[in-house]
């Protein structure tokens, strides 16, 4: 795994974004640890997506800091993230190969033989070794999500921000890309994951509620179910329980 | 040059090259309108006049639809999106785009050339060398048009409107069609604005005058400028932040 920073793999301060004039986020603040999933949990116009654009740099925020493996998001750090947007963004005339090839040189794997040893790896971990040379668009959504899995990891980045990997996946599929997830945080990666499902929000170590462009609670599944003050509340109870804290807070 | 140009420019040669129907019609239409013009003009000697603008005018044509919509794809199927987030920089991008499809508009340009010369029988003085400089050269120049528009259109149909708008003028007042010294003087002040009328002007003293590369400074310095211009519009409009 490339090197990286020993503190916090990303640090958010005060960070506020704007479209025109709609207020995406607003004072947002987060701090997520090395080496664990991270999930941003919230409903569909949360901010997680535009929070991920502006961890990797594709938007520049208004007010506020930004540290990604403790440097400010640019090209400079770029070879140290892997992301996966949440269209599966690959080249549908090309194969499967040729698209984790393209993104293993872009990500400067220069050496021949270590590349298409890393792109028969990370293919093969997706489980598309067998379909690589099926040109992209011929595969199905699942199969597409799984060669974009396989673009934004084949460069063994310490950091990796997923947005909504698990969308339009069946149970089965999104079991396995759990599998993957879960190996490779025990390898040492750090994973940002954004979701809307609670099924996400399980697997995950630790988790941002997210609402209106804030963080509405933070902590692991656990803390935030026993948080809800239930003894069998689901993920989906706690999150409710923190909306309505947040709307009593905004009445008061 | 850089690692991640070369990179860029053979993934678009390899997706050129997968897309079969699309590589046909590169090499097949300009072959077709070459063919319509041919036996469509009265008098041989208009052929002479006309076939070097063709030649021209259809490199131009076929670099900015080409680039444009392949762009606005890459955009669109957020593959833009995703090499923006990685360690290629913006120059890298726009010069991975020039290098893959100036190879396609080498290819045909040979291909329309050869046509022209030994099919139509047009008659033909200067070097095929120059002749093919000369023609990246307006290739450089259509490239950079077609990704610096493509960052204007939302989608595909907008970025087709831009041809009537940007391309089409040009064929009419480039000189492709009447001499632009027979045109009103206001719209030969136009022409004399836009980079095609150089283009053609250029390629009509390389073919039918035999003159050489070293004697039509004044066009190359013209499309050079424009080519640097476009090229640096485009790789601006590329922002990293802009979302």
């Amino acid at each position: 795994m490339p090197e990286s920073s020993s503190g916090p793999a990303v640090e958010v301060n005060k960070l506020s974004f704007a479209y025109g004039r709609q207020q995406v986020l607003d004072e947002f603040s987060l701090e997520v640890p090395g080496g664990i999933s991270f999930g941003l949990l919230g409903p569909n116009g949360a901010g997680k997506t535009t929070l991920i654009r502006l961890l990797v740099g594709l938007l520049k925020a208004k007010a506020g800091t930004i540290l990604t493996l403790g440097r400010k998001p640019s090209p400079k750090i770029a070879h140290l993230i892997g992301y996966m947007p949440q269209l599966p963004s690959l080249y549908g005339e090309l194969s499967v190969i040729q698209n984790v090839e393209f993104f293993a040189r872009i990500y400067r794997l220069r050496d021949r033989k270590q590349r298409a040893q890393r792109v028969e790896k990370v293919i093969r971990l997706v489980d598309l070794w067998e379909d690589r040379n099926k040109s992209v668009m011929s595969l199905s959504g699942g199969m597409k999500q799984r060669a974009s899995l396989a673009c934004a990891i084949v460069h063994n980045p310490p950091l990796l921000f997923l947005d909504e990997p698990t969308v339009g996946l069946d149970p089965e599929l999104r079991v396995t890309f759990w599998e993957y997830f879960s190996a490779l945080t025990r390898q040492g990666a750090t994973l940002i994951i954004s979701s809307h499902t609670m099924d996400d929000a399980a697997h995950c170590d630790r988790l941002a509620f997210m609402r209106d462009g804030r963080v509405i609670a933070l902590g692991s599944p656990d803390e935030l179910r026993q948080a809800a003050g239930r003894a069998q509340a689901t993920l989906e109870d706690a999150f409710l329980h923190f909306v309505r804290r947040e709307e009593k807070k905004d009445v008061g | 040059m850089s690692a991640s140009i070369l990179t860029i420019a053979s993934r678009i040669i390899n997706q050129l090259i997968r897309d079969r129907r699309t590589l046909i019609l590169i090499i097949v239409v300009p072959l077709v309108i070459a063919s319509l013009v041919g036996v469509s003009v009265p008098d041989k000697r208009i052929l002479d006049y006309t076939a070097p603008a063709i030649l021209a005018v259809l490199i131009l044509f076929f670099g900015f639809l080409l680039t444009g919509i392949s762009f606005l794809r890459e955009r669109s199927q957020g593959t833009l999106e995703r090499l923006m987030a990685s360690p290629v920089s913006r120059l890298d991008i726009v010069g991975g785009y020039l290098l893959g499809f100036l190879l396609f508009a080498v290819l045909q340009t040979m291909v329309l050339f050869f046509y022209l010369i030994y099919v139509l029988n047009v008659n033909f003085y200067g070097d095929l060398w120059q002749i093919i400089v000369f023609q990246v050269l307006i290739g450089i120049g259509a490239v950079c048009m077609g990704t610096f528009f493509s960052v204007l259109a939302k989608n595909e149909f907008q970025m087709v409107q831009f041809i009537p708008m940007i391309i089409v003028p040009q064929m009419f007042l480039c000189g492709l069609l009447w001499p632009v010294e027979q045109m009103p003087e206001y719209l030969q002040w136009l022409a004399n604005v836009l980079p095609m009328t150089y283009g053609v002007s250029g390629i009509r003293a390389l073919m039918l005058q035999g003159q050489s590369l070293l004697e039509i400074g004044k066009e190359i310095g013209v499309l050079a400028a424009y080519a640097v211009g476009l090229l640096i519009l485009a790789a601006v409009t590329l922002r990293r932040g802009s979302g």
